[in-house]
């Protein structure tokens, strides 16, 4: 039974596995061919745009002569639906072949209030320019594409006068429709044939289990491969063809651009304004004339140079991505990338796919998946009471974890927040950088000192800080805790409340007061030093006593725990057993240390586990009290990612710090858990 | 039949209209006591003045600890106000996180922009465009307590002639007394030298030589003439002032409220530096400005508010009842204001401030500033050589920010 129980399995799985196979390769093909047509249409509007922007230079200042342009330019190309010219100058509309911009709409005209958004599209592209510039390196769009509700591309270029940008042309392109669906026929294929195969395969194979999983794994993995490479191939077929569409539309356009500069007419004055007159627009404020920089006509020396469409083939930073030659055909590194492309698309479908369709495989096949939807179904009540706090854990705790580590595989930072995360992946730089931070020793002019920046001297400092304080706090909280548990104590409930205080007061106020007790002229401590005739000490200059100011703050703040758990587990302890070492003569030492102390354990372990962690973490303390003085040097691990999230906005390295405690805690946690057995019982 | 449906659709649409035309804009701001009550006061009387074109704002105090944080998460989101006040340093970083502050190149006209002072429009410009108007500044100047220092000092030296006469670390008494290990204090002297943090391009610098100067002429101060005292914390400086101990004190106007009622005090514009060829000493000012958050839906509504609010008539009733010094400059025209010594203080001073950089890098240069400002002065470094370690710092985490390693 058993052996006919694993063929039926294996046929399972591998239906399941292979259709989710063939559906996921389906939509990858299609989300691939999608996002290839998408990115295929920008840069056609990049195209336009650039071409555009180009003529309007050479044709400008003149309004009239700019509106021969557009009008030339535009009106022999389907695609381009708008056309609008606006300058910054006067924020005037000089051009626009939208149909409600006629009659009294007309340009030359102000822009109006609803159309705002345009003119702020116009500066914005002039400080990314400028930014641009000023930074050396290109960050800021300075091509602004949005894609409209109705399907088409709204793409803006600016407009420049030598280096300052005057204005932008504005194209609203028509839409492009989506890829078709792929087919059909191929993916049912993909999902039919190899079980199919199998099933006639499985005969002479009898019922042995692991060559049925093997054949079924090797059918599997020639599907997704077979499909994955048709997929890719037909992508790199449609990418060479775009690219050569895309080089004879450019072709066009720049043949269209010359005749159109051709054609246009000798520059007149713009209807009603002389130069100084400024026309308000009905219901608009007064245009400004503080601005006079912009708008002053050169000599357009981009006149003189002749017209090169190769130059208009750009990505959003306005750099040549390099589409044609010289001589107008496709350059084959175009190709070749496009080709490139597709195999790595190829590649990429198969290894996801793959490895998911094989672990449903392996899952279905090898007993896994039916032993657990039969443990649901046996114990379904219990999973229905589980189930809210199961959706509350996943929302509110995996949720986040895992956002948190798949941001420290990208660079996200302020800068980059609209692009997605996968724009911005990095993979595992970030935590390169974090663990490469060898700097720890440098020669400075007053000789050799730690760089308190690098990870190791934090790593370390943090180490020191936690062993430090658990001791400190198991200690005292284990003797305070003998010290209560003496009997006939009097006044024993007021000494635990006095002794609970310092846990129940808010650790901001403590540290803060603590801050002050420390202050060198005014703290209370050096008062007290100075009455004794020690000098007072300038406790944040040097990094060994602003880590002591750190060290009694956190020391006071943390016995009360230690001391509740030893006292808990203290008074659990059977008198019986001290009478009888008592009466087989056993020294107070030798009893704390037989009896006492192993007691203990069970309670105290767990209760150092957590202490460690908590401490490892303690943001407050270490952030309020010493605020990492001197330098940095008393920093621990969680107030640097701290600040590198917030004051220097690095998201997605913060993002991998933060990764990288998680990961010492759960190694230490799992190791001290497993050393010490401290979740079992006492033999 | 039809004929009275439609009269009747009529009489409610057209009683309709005026509720749809009602705009309501929400003001976030995060003042407290008179502030409040005379900002509350200037929004009133908007809604009377623009009752006819259906505009009402409503305005909500929230506390100023959260404030940033809270228009950081909410406005983004479209659940914010849709005009706030805050001060112009984070301003860059909010631009650069998008969707927050509503550029207002659009609807600003030369007058508009004419009532302010010209460094107060810089503050709330970035990238060479404008998104606020200014509100309020805010600016250090000297504070001098008249028993101890008839005469305020004009220069550095007559500064320094003055403070050496009043000080005597024995018993704990210094002529000059100012957070001076606090970078922010601190710009007032390295702006005077023409040190600055970051260039036109944006790029730091923070190891300029004149900043080095500034540090050094700190440091004269400082072990020289010995007029300062040993770490200065503003408790520490407040009581000195209080006691009577401490002669002149650098402070805005958030010094003002902490001093004790005995003390008879007086303002005075910074001294001119001698060792910068005579040049005054350039504090830094906040200013405060009323920013329209980009996802509202009543942009131009809100524009008529900050306009309102920044004009003159408001500005006199937020200078005399509000005590704040605003960005208008001919409210100080204004007999009342002009009569006033702690506003005509302020306002002299603002003259030669220059804004605080408004830039998002402006947040990675105060860790490393204020280490290099701690260990000059406690003598662990000298200028030069602090001073180009912070630069290191700032200018490596200004490159990973850009994205350039």
């Amino acid at each position: 039974m058993a052996r006919s129980d694993a063929r039926r399995r294996a046929a399972i799985g591998l239906t399941i596995a292979a259709g989710v196979a063939a559906l996921l390769g389906w939509l990858l093909l299609y989300w691939a061919a999608d996002a290839a047509q998408q990115s295929a249409a920008e840069r056609a509007a990049r195209q336009r745009a650039a071409a555009f922007a180009s003529i309007v230079e050479r044709a400008g200042p003149a309004g009239n002569r700019i509106r021969a342009a557009v009008a030339a330019m535009g009106g022999g190309d389907p695609s381009v639906e708008r056309v609008r010219v606006v300058l910054l100058l006067g924020r005037q509309l000089v051009a626009s072949t939208a149909p409600e911009d006629t009659g009294a709409r007309a340009a030359p005209r102000a822009l109006e209030m609803p159309e705002k958004p345009i003119y702020d599209v116009a500066q914005e592209l002039r400080a990314a320019v400028q930014t641009n510039r000023e930074e050396g390196s290109p960050r800021k769009d300075e091509i602004h594409t949005v894609h409209l509700p109705s399907g088409g591309i709204a793409v803006t270029a600016p407009l420049q006068r030598g280096e300052d940008v005057v204005g932008m042309v504005q194209l609203e392109m028509a839409p492009q429709g989506h890829a078709h669906r792929p087919a059909l026929l191929q993916a049912v294929a993909a999902w039919l044939l190899p079980v199919a195969l199998f099933l006639l395969l499985s005969i002479p194979l009898g019922a042995r289990p692991v060559p049925l999983l093997i054949t079924a794994a090797a059918l599997l993995v020639g599907a997704v491969v077979a499909q994955t490479g048709l997929a890719a191939s037909h992508l790199g077929w449609d990418s060479r063809r775009t690219i050569e569409q895309s080089a004879q539309q450019l072709r066009e356009l720049g043949e269209r651009a010359s005749r159109a500069l051709a054609g246009l007419p000798a520059a007149e004055p713009e209807p009603g304004s002389e130069p100084g007159s400024e026309q308000p627009a009905a219901g608009f404020p007064e245009l400004p004339s503080f601005d006079t920089s912009l708008g002053v006509p050169a000599e357009s020396e981009a006149a003189a140079a002749p017209l090169d469409p190769v130059a208009w083939d750009v990505d959003r930073f306005r750099r040549p991505l390099g589409l044609l030659t010289r001589d107008g055909t496709p350059a084959p590194e175009a190709l070749a990338s496009a080709q490139g492309k597709a195999v790595r698309f190829g590649r990429r479908a198969a290894a996801s796919t793959g490895a998911l369709s094989l672990t449903l495989l392996l899952l279905v096949a090898m007993g896994t998946a039916e032993a657990a939807a039969g443990a649901v179904v046996r114990h379904r009540v219990a999973y229905l009471y589980v189930l809210p706090a199961l959706l509350g854990m996943t929302l509110l705790v995996f949720f986040p974890f895992v956002y948190g580590i798949t941001l420290s595989f990208t660079d996200s930072n302020l800068y980059n927040t609209n692009q997605s995360l996968g724009e911005t992946w990095i993979g595992l730089k970030n935590y390169a950088e974090v663990l490469s931070g060898f700097h720890l020793v440098q020669k400075t002019d007053s000789g050799w000192s730690f760089d308190y920046g690098s990870f190791y001297w934090t790593l370390f400092f943090t180490i020191v800080w936690t062993v430090t304080n658990v001791a400190i706090g198991v200690s005292v909280g284990l003797v305070l805790a003998l010290v209560l548990n003496t009997k006939g104590l009097a006044l024993r409930p007021v000494y635990r409340v006095l002794l609970i205080l310092p846990w129940a007061v808010p650790t901001y106020i403590t540290a803060l007061t603590w801050r002050g007790m420390f202050h060198q002229q005014f703290g209370v401590i050096n008062q007290v030093l100075q009455i004794f005739g020690a000098p007072a000490i300038s406790w944040y200059d040097k990094p060994l006593t602003s880590y002591l100011t750190a060290l009694a703050t956190n020391g006071w703040l943390s016995f009360p725990f230690m001391m509740v758990v030893s006292l808990g587990a203290l008074q659990s302890i059977p008198a019986e057993l001290y009478e009888a070492a008592r009466v087989d003569g056993a020294s107070r030492w030798d009893q704390f240390r037989a009896i006492t102390l192993p007691s203990l354990k069970p309670a105290l372990v767990p209760a150092v586990i957590l202490s460690v962690v908590w401490t490892f973490n303690q943001f407050n303390v270490i952030y309020l009290v010493t605020a990492g003085e001197p330098g940095g040097a008393t920093e621990i691990l969680i107030t640097k990612a701290y600040k590198i999230a917030f004051e220097k906005y690095r998201y997605g390295y913060a993002a991998a710090y933060s990764t990288v405690i998680f990961a010492i805690l759960l190694a230490y946690g799992t190791l001290q858990n497993r050393l010490s057995r401290a979740t079992e019982e006492i033999a | 039949m039809i004929r009275r449906t439609l009269v009747t659709l009529a009489f409610l649409v057209a009683f309709a209209v005026p509720a749809w035309a009602q705009k309501e804009i929400v003001v976030w701001h995060a003042y407290r006591g008179e502030e409040k009550v005379a900002f509350e006061k200037v929004v009133a009387a908007f809604n009377q003045a623009s009752a006819g074109k259906g505009i009402k704002a409503t305005t909500l105090a929230v506390p100023f600890d959260a404030f940033a944080d809270k228009i950081t998460a909410a406005v983004p989101r479209g659940k914010g106000p849709d005009v706030f006040i805050y001060a112009q340093d984070r301003l860059g970083g909010w631009i650069e996180a998008g969707n927050t502050v509503e550029p207002l190149d659009f609807f600003l006209d030369a007058p508009t922009k004419g009532r302010f002072l010209p460094t107060t429009m810089e503050a709330m410009t970035y990238g060479g465009s404008t998104y606020g108007l200014p509100l309020n500044f805010k600016v250090v100047t000297m504070i001098y307590n008249k028993k101890l220092v008839p005469a305020p000092p004009k220069t550095s030296t007559e500064l320094v002639q003055v403070a050496k006469k009043l000080t005597d670390k024995g018993s704990g008494r210094f002529g000059l007394a100012y957070a001076y290990s606090d970078f922010y204090y601190h710009a007032a002297l390295m702006n005077g030298f023409g040190g600055k943090v970051f260039d036109r391009s944006r790029n730091p610098t923070l190891n300029a030589p004149e900043n080095v100067r500034s540090l050094e002429q700190l440091l004269k101060w400082q072990k020289t003439d010995g007029i300062l005292p040993a770490e200065p914390s503003s408790a520490l400086i407040k009581s000195l002032f209080n006691d009577g101990k401490a002669g002149i004190v650098f402070s805005g106007p958030w010094f003002l409220g902490e001093i004790a009622q005995g003390v008879d005090y007086g303002l005075a514009p910074l001294p001119l530096l001698v060792e910068a060829g005579n040049k005054p000493m350039r504090p830094w000012m906040t200013v405060e400005g009323m920013f329209i958050a980009a996802p509202s839906k009543n942009k131009e509504a809100a524009y008529e508010l900050i306009k309102y609010v920044t004009d003159l008539q408001a500005a006199r009733v937020l200078a005399l009842e509000g005590r704040q010094t605003p960005a208008n400059k001919s409210v100080y025209a204004d007999p009342k204001v002009a009569a006033d010594p702690v506003l005509k203080a302020f306002f002299e001073q603002v003259k030669v401030a220059i804004p605080m950089p408004n830039l998002a890098e402006m947040t990675m240069v105060w860790s490393p500033a204020t280490t290099a400002m701690n260990t000059v002065v406690k003598g662990a470094a000298k200028p030069k050589a602090a001073l180009d370690a912070a630069q290191a710092a700032v200018q490596a985490d200004v490159a990973r920010l850009r994205g350039k390693k």
